[in-house]
């Protein structure tokens, strides 16, 4: 019951074993650079990381506020062209570029909010896209600020100073772990902060019923463009990182709609209206798309004797799985709808629960 | 003095009037029952009192200050709360958490709203199920937890629309003595209900409606000795 | 520019927009009995495209002709995807609703890569790029012969959904599911024929672009906004109102190309979609309560 409380369990208050494995966890995060120095393993953690932060700033707004956003790609996207125009432009370093990305999201936020949040049923979602479109094509289209579709590639990126002392170069990925582990903890924070706050017991109680939240003296679009503001500005800041990390930004990379789908996957997978939940479903999809990207899959089946590798069937799954990453996606969410509404975290939850694991109170929550 | 003031308001859906021309006023600290046969139009008056729909005509004043065209969000604010005829729990909050929502219109802090939401859920007699999620009370806890999470928005006026619709005997008979010590505390209160026992005891004034329009208003004897309220309740049942 | 390219491009934009109306009118029609919004939409499209292609390429049946098939083997295929999968989740919450159709869509634009590949394929009828001339307007044969059908499809629509019992059920389960449960009408099926009616008429509109449109995997999924968009401006689950929205769309694509640019007509097409909901959400033919 210890551990799996720390995940399902009372979300209110700490205990006391939750909190030594939560500080344990987090010495070992910020120890591991210094034990693991291989690249690719700094890599796969800088990416579950930025997943982590996308699917908590998500989480905000499709969550707990039960704003289902399908359009979070923008905001993403105005991060991470904010930092990068100004950067190459006009040489503005990327910690104050990316103030100028956050800025645009949270406008663009407060513009469909104020298109939306007055109107009940499915609009929300369709606008969200609408307005994630709107500036794809927008950045497709205004090749002298964005490069259109060639998009940015970054030359050099300055180091960092305080008043003249360096404090990081950024030639090895060490800052970048560092940067994104603390944004990642940043957005935990900010979402745990939100849940105890009355902004928190608002939105989830305009998620419960509107109606009933209506007349309980709430504002509903109040609220609800406060959660999308809040969420925006979060995977902004996801989005200029991504930026200066990869050094290369594009519509179909930063913009696109697969960007926006793959962001509500994190949060939905793992659980959403939870703060462990997207935590959760980075951890699942980070590795699952890495294994399928790189052909692990692939090799595995075929090192495991299920197919030959020269046979017909081994040629066509080494040669197309990669490509086709996507499509195990979508059986994911099919599999996770139909069988799993809760997530991850919630399949978990109830199978504890159904097992007798745990004593009620902690898990009703 | 007039706490509530309704100056034939009329509602109209397409070419259907679900009110028409209704006129009463509300005095301070009294319970107006307010009857009728279904669709007479009840749940559509408070929803135009609570700003759910804007009134197609005439006015509402509450405590003098014309309520048209206010959101319900700040009717609520204003100190004039409602219940829901289907109750609205929020399920995957717990009881005190639903309550808590309640009391954050008149605090900011959680701390403080938390007692006040201990306070109300007392009063209901709920607090042995204070961590219960709400979806899973009982149809009778969940009219109180209604009660009491409406109550901690600290209303001036509150409209209960038919709080005790699908209760027993005994669960009534608590809800009744409950909107009898709401009056002790000074909150005026305006009641739908179909128990006309129940709505004969409490009521200090009642008004009849019948197809949107206002039949007849005054004292319990008053109304049940009308013929024509006779006559609406008869036909309701008969068609 | 003078009026003879405008006049051009308000033809060919109601041609076109004829095809749109069919995907839209499906939207609506799976809106209108479940509720919920098909994401898979401009995926079902695709699959209709592919497999118009595949008639063509390795059976020689013209697309148009091919249509015969499409329709059926849509209509089943739909009413496999309702049973399978969409008749779990009605009623549950929406956002779930939402992403299993995400979900579904993704399999089918995946499948479809991994089967044909992620290249761009084209279909080249003998009259593909050919067209006549009425009072000095070029019209494109298979465009022309495209609003043709689509005319005919959307009156046999028109027919089955007033005259028909079927079709009059299907009204009433979307008027009012539980009513209609009451009164004795099988719920469940009329779900199935509606989602299988969506997936043909969706299927059907990729078989009629095939000939003058690229045909790729991913293709759907600028469709299913577009199909959003008709749906929304039309008022969702009205058939009249996808008609309607579908033809404005094509014209204002076909007019914003020639006026603007036909980089921007997607960005044309979006904005109206947001001043739509900015001033009359229920759409042009929905119901407004006041």
């Amino acid at each position: 019951m210890k551990p799996l409380s720390l995940i399902t369990g009372n979300t209110r208050g700490f205990s006391i074993p939750s909190l030594i494995i939560g500080i344990v966890l987090l010495g070992a995060l910020f120890c591991f650079p210094s034990f693991v120095q291989s690249p690719y393993a700094l890599h796969m953690m800088i990416l579950l990381f930025l997943s982590t932060i996308m699917g908590e700033s998500w989480n905000i707004i499709g969550g707990y506020t039960g704003q289902y956003s399908v359009g979070h790609a923008a905001y993403y996207g105005a991060g991470a062209y904010g930092t990068l125009v100004l950067l190459q432009k006009w040489e503005i370093p990327p910690w104050y570029g990316m103030w100028a990305g956050m800025a645009v999201a949270v406008l663009l936020s407060l513009i469909i909010g104020s298109i939306c949040f007055r109107l009940r049923g499915p609009y929300f979602v369709l606008a969200s896209i609408a307005v994630a479109e709107i500036v794809r094509i927008t950045v497709l289209n205004t090749p002298a600020v964005t490069n259109g579709a060639e998009g940015i590639l970054l030359s050099d990126l300055p180091p960092f100073k305080i008043g003249g002392t360096v404090i990081t170069d950024f030639v090895s990925k060490v800052p970048f772990y560092y940067i994104s582990l603390l944004l990642a903890i940043f957005t935990i924070v900010v979402t745990w902060l939100l849940q105890n706050s009355k902004l928190g017991y608002y939105v989830q109680a305009i998620r419960e019923d509107q109606d009933a939240a209506h007349s309980l003296g709430i504002s509903l679009s109040l609220y609800k463009s406060i959660a999308l503001a809040i969420s925006a500005a979060l995977t902004s800041l996801a989005g200029s990182f991504y930026a200066i990390y990869i050094k290369f930004i594009d519509p179909s990379t930063v913009l696109s709609l697969d960007l926006s789908v793959q962001i509500v996957l994190i949060a939905i997978i793992g659980g959403i209206g939870t703060i462990y939940g997207p935590l959760i479903g980075a951890l699942v999809l980070v590795p699952l798309s890495e294994a399928l990207r790189s052909n692990v899959i692939a090799q595995g089946l075929i090192n495991c004797g299920v197919v030959r590798e020269d046979s017909g069937v081994g040629i066509f799954l080494k040669e197309h799985l990669a490509h086709a990453h996507v499509l195990i996606y979508g059986i994911l969410v099919v599999i996770v709808i139909l069988f799993m509404p809760d997530g991850v975290l919630g399949f978990v939850k109830k199978k504890s629960r159904d097992w007798g694991l745990g004593t009620g109170k902690g898990l009703d929550r | 003095m007039a706490i509530l003031e309704i100056k034939h308001v009329s509602k109209f859906f397409g070419g259907l009037a679900a009110n028409a021309d209704v006129s009463f006023t509300m005095t301070q600290g009294m319970i107006m029952g307010l009857i009728g046969p279904n669709g007479a139009g009840k749940t559509t008056l408070f929803n135009c009192i609570t700003g759910y729909y804007p009134p197609s005509k005439g006015e509402v004043l509450f405590k003098g200050k014309l309520m048209n065209g206010l959101e319900p969000d700040m009717v609520c604010k204003l100190g004039m709360a409602r219940t829901w005829q289907k109750v609205r729990p929020l399920a995957k909050m717990s009881v005190q958490d639903n309550v808590m929502v309640g009391a954050l219109c008149r605090t900011g802090s959680l701390k403080k709203a938390r007692e006040l939401a201990m306070e109300q859920i007392m009063v209901v007699k709920l607090e042995h199920k204070a961590d219960f999620p709400a979806g899973r009370l009982t149809i009778g806890e969940r009219k109180k937890l209604e009660v009491a999470r409406v109550l901690a928005t600290r209303p001036e006026l509150l409209l209960l629309d038919e709080v005790m619709g699908g209760l027993n005997p005994s669960e009534s008979e608590e809800i009744i003595q409950l909107i009898l010590d709401i009056k002790k505390q000074g909150i005026t209160q305006m009641v739908i209900e179909h128990d006309m026992k129940a709505i004969m005891r409490i009521s200090d004034r009642i008004v009849v409606l019948n197809s949107g329009e206002k039949l007849t208003e005054g004292s319990p004897q008053e109304v049940v000795n009308n013929p024509e309220v006779v006559k609406a309740y008869l036909g309701d049942f008969h068609a | 520019m003078t009026s003879s390219v405008l006049m051009q491009a308000i033809i060919s934009g109601i041609l076109v927009g004829g095809v749109y109306a069919l995907i839209g009118v499906g939207l609506t029609i799976i809106f209108g009995v479940m509720r919920v919004i098909n994401f898979a939409h401009g995926d079902l499209m695709m699959v209709g495209m592919y497999l118009t292609y595949f008639l063509f390429t390795q059976l020689g049946i013209d697309p148009f002709v091919s249509v015969i098939i499409t329709i059926p083997t849509m209509f089943i295929f739909g009413g496999i995807i309702q049973k399978l999968f969409i008749n779990r989740i009605i009623g549950s919450l929406p956002q779930n609703q939402i992403l299993l159709t995400i979900g579904l869509g993704l399999i089918m634009s995946n499948s479809a890569m991994l089967a044909f590949t992620s290249d761009y394929k084209i279909l080249t009828t003998s009259y593909s790029s050919s067209s006549f001339n009425i009072m000095g307007i070029s019209i494109s044969q298979p465009l022309a012969l495209s609003f043709l059908i689509t005319a005919v499809i959307t009156l046999l629509l028109y027919w089955f959904f007033m005259k028909t019992d079927t079709g009059q059920a299907i009204r009433a389960t979307a008027q009012d599911r539980e009513a209609a449960q009451l009164m004795g009408i099988n719920v469940k099926r009329m779900s199935i024929i509606a989602f299988g009616l969506g997936a043909s008429l969706a299927g059907t509109a990729g078989a009629l672009i095939s000939p003058t449109y690229y045909i790729f995997p991913q293709v759907g999924s600028a469709f299913t906004l577009k199909a959003f968009v008709i749906t929304v401006l039309g008022g969702m689950g009205s058939i009249v109102g996808a008609t309607l929205g579908g033809i404005i769309i094509g014209v204002v694509e076909s007019v914003g190309a020639v006026t603007i640019s036909s980089d921007w007509k997607d960005v044309l097409v979006f904005s109206i979609f947001l001043l739509v909901l900015l001033i009359k959400p229920a759409g042009l033919m929905g119901k407004s309560s006041t």
